[in-house]
C-alpha cells in the first residue's frame, strides 16, 4: 500500500477524533473510572444495570418509534412533493421555495409553536371552542405530552419535511431527469416511468438522508422536552435526568444511555451501508 | 492610593489565577485587604438565568454597583444546581482553571459539592454583612440539615406555597384533606411538575400525611422514609387518576406548569417562592388574580446560598460580591415583588430603624402572605436524601404508567 492511498483515512479519523474522545470519555465514565460518581472501584455491573431495566427498554422503543415514523412519514411526502412540485414553469419554481422555507427554522421553535397550537389549551383548542366543538381543554383530545407522541411527530413532520423535500427535488433534478427521458423514448408509459424510473432513483437517493433525519431524532432533545409523555421518557430526556440526578450514583448511569444512543445511530448507518450496497462494489478501487 | 488599588489588583488579576488566595486564606485577612484584592478584577458568577426578572434585577442593578463600587466587573454565565457538579468534577480532572468564582447553591447541591470537595472555605462568617443574617433561623443557617461551616453565605429565603387564582376558585382549599376533596371534585385540574419544585410539593405532602416533619428531621433513616413514602403513595394513589391527564403526563418543569395554570388547563400552580404568584401576575405571566396559598399542614421553607468553587481565579471578587449581596439595600431591592420579591436572610430587628421601615412596608402588600403566618406554617428542609430518594421513586412509582 502506497502512502498515498492511506491519507483519506487519516482524514476521516481527524475528523472523528472528538466522536471518539467522546465515546472513550463516556465509556470510561459509564465504569466509573472517572467523571461525576466515580467511586473507589470499577462497576462494569453498571452497564447490565441500566440496559436490562425496563425503563430503558421502554424508553428506547418508544424513541425508536417515534423516530421510525416520523422519518418513514417525513420521507414519503417529501418524495410525493417533489414529484408534485417538479414544474419547471415560474408557478413550480414559487412553490418549490415556499415548501423549503420551514427549513431555517430551529427545531426548538418549532416544538414551541407546536405547544402553542397543539396543546388542550392551544389555538386549535380554542377554534374548537369557539366553533362549539368542545366545552373545555379536557376535551381537547391530547396532542403534547401523549403517550403516543403524535404532537412530538406533527413538529418532526413540519421540520424534516422540506429538509428531505430538498434532497428529493435536487435528486430528481440530476439524476432523474436523463433516465426518464430514455425511458420513454424506449416507449414505457408514464405509470412505468414513474414506477420503474423516477420512484427507485428517488429513494435510493433519499435514503442517505432519512438515515441522518432518523438518528437526529433519536438524539434530539429539545422537540422531547417540550413536547414528548413523561412516561416513557424519551431517550435523550432520560440520558438528561440521570445526568443531572440529585443522587451523584446515578448519575454514571447517562452515559450508559449516551452510549446506547450513539449505538443506535452506529447500527442505522451501518444498515444503511449494508442495504445500499451492491453485489460487486467495485466502485473504489476500479480506479 | 490609585498606585495602592493598581499594586493589590496585580496580585490576582485574571490570567495570574494561580497566584489568587484561597477564600480561606483571604478570610485571615481584615476586610480591607479582601476589597483591595477584588478591586479592578473580573468575576464570574455561575448561576440559573431561566427567570428575566431576576436576570435583568443582576444585569440592571448589581452589576454597574459593582463595578462603581469596587470596579468589579461582574459576568454571569449559565449553570445551575446539579449541572454545577458534574461541571466542576470534569474541571478537577482535566486540571483547568475555574470557568467561575460563584456559584448559586443550595440543599443536595451542597451537599454534593462539599462532600466532593468542590468548595473553598470557611468564608462566609467573615463578611461584614453577615452581621445582619437571621441566625437563629433553622431555615437559613441549615442547609438541608447541613450545617453551613461557613462553605456557603446565605443570600434569600423563600417557602413554598400554591398558586391558584381568586376568580377562578374563590374558596380554596386550605388543608391537605380539602385539597384531596378539591381534587376528587374537580378532576383533571391539578397537577405538579416532574423537577425541582414538583418534588418539594411531594416532601412537603410527606410531611403531612407521614407524620409530620418531626418524623423526618435528625438525619436520614430508612424505616422512616419507608413509611413516609408509602403514605404519601397511598394518598397518591387515591387521587392521580384526578390529576391532569388522569396522572398519566406530568409537566416537565415548573415554568410548563404555569403555562398550564394561566391558560385554563388546570387550576393550581405551585412555586418554591411564596411571592412568585405576585411577581409572575405583575409579569404577565400569571393572571392578575393570581395568590399564593399555604395549606395548614405547612410549606417548605429554604435558603439558597453562595458558594465558591475550589478553583475559582477570583475567591476576593467572590466574597466581596457575596458580602454586596447581603447589604439591606441588596436584599431590600431583592425583596421588591416588580424586582424578584425573593424574601430576605436577615434578621429585620438588627437592621436599622429607617431601613427596617422600608423592610415593613413592603410585607404591608394585601396580595402577599402575611410573614406571621409565613413564620408559623414554614416547615424545614430534611436530609437531602429523602429527597434523593423520593424523586427516584416517584419516577420509578407513580410516573411509570405503562408498568
Amino acid at each position: 500500500m502506497t502512502r498515498r492511498s492511506l491519507r483519506p483515512l487519516a482524514v476521516g479519523a481527524a475528523v472523528a477524533a472528538p466522536v471518539f474522545v467522546g465515546v472513550g470519555y463516556a465509556a470510561g465514565a459509564s465504569i466509573g473510572m472517572w467523571g461525576v460518581g466515580a467511586g473507589d472501584a470499577l462497576d462494569p455491573r453498571r452497564f447490565v444495570r441500566v440496559l436490562a431495566s425496563p425503563v430503558t427498554l421502554e424508553s428506547t422503543l418508544w424513541t425508536l418509534r417515534v423516530a421510525f415514523i416520523s422519518t418513514l412519514l417525513s420521507a414519503v411526502v417529501a418524495a410525493a412533493l417533489a414529484i408534485a412540485l417538479r414544474r419547471a414553469d415560474r408557478v413550480g419554481r414559487w412553490g418549490r421555495a415556499l415548501a423549503v422555507l420551514p427549513l431555517p427554522i430551529p427545531h426548538l421553535v418549532a416544538a414551541v409553536a407546536a405547544l402553542l397550537i397543539l396543546g388542550q389549551s392551544g389555538l386549535l383548542a380554542r377554534v374548537a371552542f369557539a366553533l362549539g366543538a368542545i366545552s373545555g381543554p379536557a376535551e381537547m383530545p391530547p396532542l403534547v405530552f401523549d403517550r403516543g407522541g403524535v404532537g412530538m411527530t406533527i413538529a418532526l413532520l413540519w421540520k424534516e419535511i422540506p429538509f428531505l423535500f430538498l434532497v428529493a427535488a435536487s435528486v430528481l433534478a440530476t439524476r432523474g431527469e436523463a433516465l426518464e427521458e430514455a425511458a420513454r423514448r424506449l416507449g414505457a408509459s408514464e405509470w412505468d416511468v414513474l414506477r420503474r424510473v423516477t420512484w427507485p432513483t428517488l429513494w435510493r437517493g433519499l435514503l442517505p438522508a432519512s438515515v441522518a433525519v432518523f438518528t437526529f431524532v433519536v438524539g434530539s432533545w429539545e422537540v422531547a422536552v417540550l413536547l414528548a409523555p413523561s412516561d416513557p421518557l424519551a431517550l435523550p430526556l432520560l440520558t438528561w435526568e440521570r445526568y443531572i440526578d440529585s443522587d451523584l450514583s446515578r448519575r454514571p448511569d447517562a452515559f450508559v444511555l449516551a452510549l446506547l444512543g450513539v449505538s443506535i445511530a452506529a447500527v442505522a448507518v451501518v444498515a444503511h451501508e449494508l442495504a445500499t450496497r451492491r453485489p460487486a462494489d467495485t466502485r473504489g478501487t476500479a480506479r | 492610593m490609585l498606585v495602592a488599588a493598581g499594586l493589590a489588583g496585580a496580585g490576582c488579576a485574571p490570567g495570574t489565577g494561580d497566584t489568587a488566595l484561597t477564600a480561606d486564606a483571604l478570610r485571615e485577612l481584615p476586610w480591607d485587604s479582601i476589597v483591595e484584592h477584588a478591586r479592578d478584577t473580573e468575576l464570574v458568577w455561575r448561576m440559573w438565568r431561566g427567570d428575566p426578572a431576576i436576570n435583568a434585577w443582576i444585569d440592571g442593578w448589581v452589576t454597574p454597583r459593582l463595578q462603581e463600587s469596587f470596579g468589579i466587573r461582574l459576568r454571569v454565565v449559565e449553570g445551575q444546581g446539579p449541572e454545577l457538579v458534574n461541571q466542576l468534577v470534569v474541571e478537577r480532572e482535566a486540571g483547568a482553571a475555574g470557568g467561575a468564582d460563584l456559584l448559586w447553591i443550595n440543599g443536595e447541591t451542597f451537599r454534593n459539592l462539599r462532600d466532593e470537595g468542590l468548595l473553598q472555605g470557611p468564608w462566609a462568617d467573615v463578611l461584614p454583612s453577615a452581621r445582619w443574617v437571621d441566625s437563629t433561623s433553622a431555615i437559613v443557617m441549615r442547609d438541608f440539615e447541613e450545617p453551613l461551616d461557613g462553605f456557603e453565605s446565605p443570600w434569600g429565603r423563600v417557602q413554598f406555597a400554591l398558586i391558584y387564582d381568586e376568580s377562578r376558585t374563590p374558596d380554596p382549599p386550605r388543608s391537605v384533606a380539602e385539597l384531596g376533596e378539591w381534587i376528587r371534585e374537580n378532576p383533571g385540574r391539578f397537577t405538579h411538575d416532574q423537577s425541582f419544585t414538583g418534588m418539594t410539593f411531594l416532601k412537603g405532602l410527606m410531611y403531612a400525611v407521614g407524620g409530620g416533619v418531626e418524623r423526618f428531621t435528625g438525619g436520614f433513616r430508612e424505616a422512616d422514609y419507608h413509611a413516609g413514602r408509602d403514605s404519601l403513595f397511598a394518598w397518591l394513589d387515591a387521587h392521580r387518576d384526578a390529576f391532569w391527564r388522569g396522572g398519566e403526563a406530568y409537566p416537565a418543569g415548573v415554568a410548563e406548569l404555569h403555562r398550564l395554570f394561566a391558560n385554563g388547563e388546570v387550576d393550581f400552580s405551585m412555586s418554591n417562592n411564596q411571592n412568585e404568584a405576585i411577581t409572575k401576575a405583575r409579569q404577565g405571566v400569571l393572571p392578575p388574580s393570581a395568590r399564593p396559598l399555604l395549606l395548614e399542614e405547612g410549606t417548605i421553607a429554604n435558603a439558597h446560598y453562595l458558594g465558591i468553587p475550589f478553583n475559582a481565579r477570583n475567591p476576593a471578587g467572590a466574597m466581596v460580591v457575596a458580602d454586596f449581596l447581603l447589604t439591606p439595600e441588596a436584599q431590600l431591592e431583592k425583596l421588591r415583588p416588580e424586582v424578584w420579591g425573593d424574601g430576605t436572610v436577615l434578621d429585620l430587628a438588627r437592621l436599622p430603624e429607617e431601613i427596617r421601615r422600608r423592610f415593613e412596608a413592603l410585607e404591608g402588600d394585601p396580595r402577599a402572605l402575611a410573614a406571621d403566618s409565613l413564620e408559623r406554617y414554614a416547615r424545614i428542609e430534611v436530609d437531602a436524601e429523602y429527597h434523593e430518594r423520593l424523586a427516584a421513586d416517584w419516577r420509578a412509582e407513580i410516573r411509570r404508567v405503562g408498568r
